[in-house]
């Protein structure tokens, strides 16, 4: 079967619910609303023309600087390739999350060897948050905990949402846009004291992304 | 004639020292021949740590063994990213070790961060934690670049008076 007629049988099974299907070429993305996704995830799961049994990944996107590079590049030459550095890069980042966050989960049907993401953007109050689906999916727990720890984003409903990835004591969700890329604290062993500390980073940030200059012009 | 006063007889002609060094070669050679790692493959430099422990290398030639317990290790070979969460657990393996005791940094990130240089969560070198004595570069280092290590740290060992300085 196509796509379009996976998305006529989708949009049969779900036609009390609000949905928006994403144009991409490659897989299906149905974007749908935070508060009916414990009850589309429910039918997509148990009915029998869909059958999506299985929960490949739970992830989150940040879209705060969606689209902006750090800054622009040319095309990489076997010359003139040079790396520029650039100090202020912490984009600023206010209080509310609107259109900011999205989670995504990856779903397989395993009798009719399709699959289908889903796109669901978080609530807007702080902190963010969207429905656990642990309920449905076992496999969600830990995903759910990544995107927590990484992102800070809180699965309502979750029967332990603790930090699984990062330090013992970590402030903050690295993965976020406005979270410095060197971190805050490093880690070095005192002497004196006879054990590992915390310090403040002794590096300053600046961009993953390579710049090549050419010419004068590019060297801003 | 008895022993003694026959000791006494070369002490007198080659003068005191001659008995005092010869031991620190001694010592040095059984240090050499018998450098435990504790086993600390961290990410995908402990890969090639096991190759060169493997059939091909095989660094038990050089009597590189590789143990569980840092109580029985002589050496560290730090193979791979040290994350800040490890830090401390690192540490701790490392105090547990018996004196005396080297370490290996093996790889750009043990080195220095590497690859992990401005991450937020690892270790910009191993040396921020404990003592390094020999840096192996590379990412990762091939097996032969860890025996070479190996046998540089060999060099630095037999190069020590820990008995004639006291």
């Amino acid at each position: 079967m196509d796509k379009n007629s996976n998305i006529d049988i989708i949009n049969n099974k779900l036609t009390k619910f609000n949905l928006a299907f994403l144009n991409n070429e490659q897989n299906l993305i149905l974007q749908i609303n935070q508060a009916e996704l414990i009850n589309v995830c429910k039918i997509l799961k148990t009915d029998s023309d869909l059958d999506y049994s299985m929960l490949i990944d739970v992830c989150a996107v940040d879209y705060l600087t969606y689209g902006e590079a750090d800054w622009t590049t040319n095309d990489a030459t076997n010359s003139g390739y040079s790396r520029a550095v650039k100090q202020t890069i912490i984009p600023e980042a206010d209080e509310t999350f609107t259109n900011r966050f999205a989670v995504f989960y990856q779903l397989l049907s395993l009798s009719y060897n399709k699959r289908l993401t889903l796109k669901v953007f978080t609530t807007e109050s702080n902190p963010p948050s969207v429905p656990s689906i642990n309920k449905i999916w076992n496999s969600a727990n830990w995903f759910e905990r990544e995107a927590f720890d990484l992102m800070g984003i809180h699965f309502k409903g979750h029967p332990d949402l603790r930090r699984i990835l990062t330090d013992y004591g970590f402030i903050g969700h690295p993965f976020r846009k406005d979270f410095p890329t060197n971190g805050n604290l490093e880690v070095v062993y005192d002497e004196d004291e006879e054990r590992v500390i915390y310090q403040p980073v002794s590096i300053s940030t600046r961009p993953s992304v390579p710049k090549v200059i050419r010419d004068k012009n590019d060297r801003k | 004639m008895g022993l003694a006063d026959k000791d006494n007889e070369i002490i007198d002609k080659q003068g005191p020292g001659f008995v005092i060094t010869s031991v620190d070669k001694l010592v040095n050679w059984a240090r050499t021949g018998s450098m435990w790692p504790v086993t600390l493959g961290l990410a995908c430099c402990g890969i090639e740590m096991m190759h060169s422990a493997a059939a091909r290398y095989d660094t038990d030639r050089f009597g590189v063994f590789y143990r569980p317990s840092p109580r029985q290790s002589d050496v560290m070979i730090v193979a791979g990213t040290l994350v800040n969460k490890m830090a401390p657990a690192l540490r701790k393996v490392y105090d547990q070790m018996a004196e005396p005791k080297w370490v290996i940094s093996m790889g750009s990130c043990a080195n220095g961060g590497g690859y992990y240089h401005h991450s937020y969560s690892v270790v910009r070198g191993c040396d921020k934690i404990i003592p390094v004595d020999i840096y192996v570069p590379g990412c990762p280092p091939t097996a032969e670049a860890l025996i070479n290590g190996i046998i540089e740290l060999q060099k630095k060992i037999k190069a020590e008076e820990s008995i004639a300085n006291g």
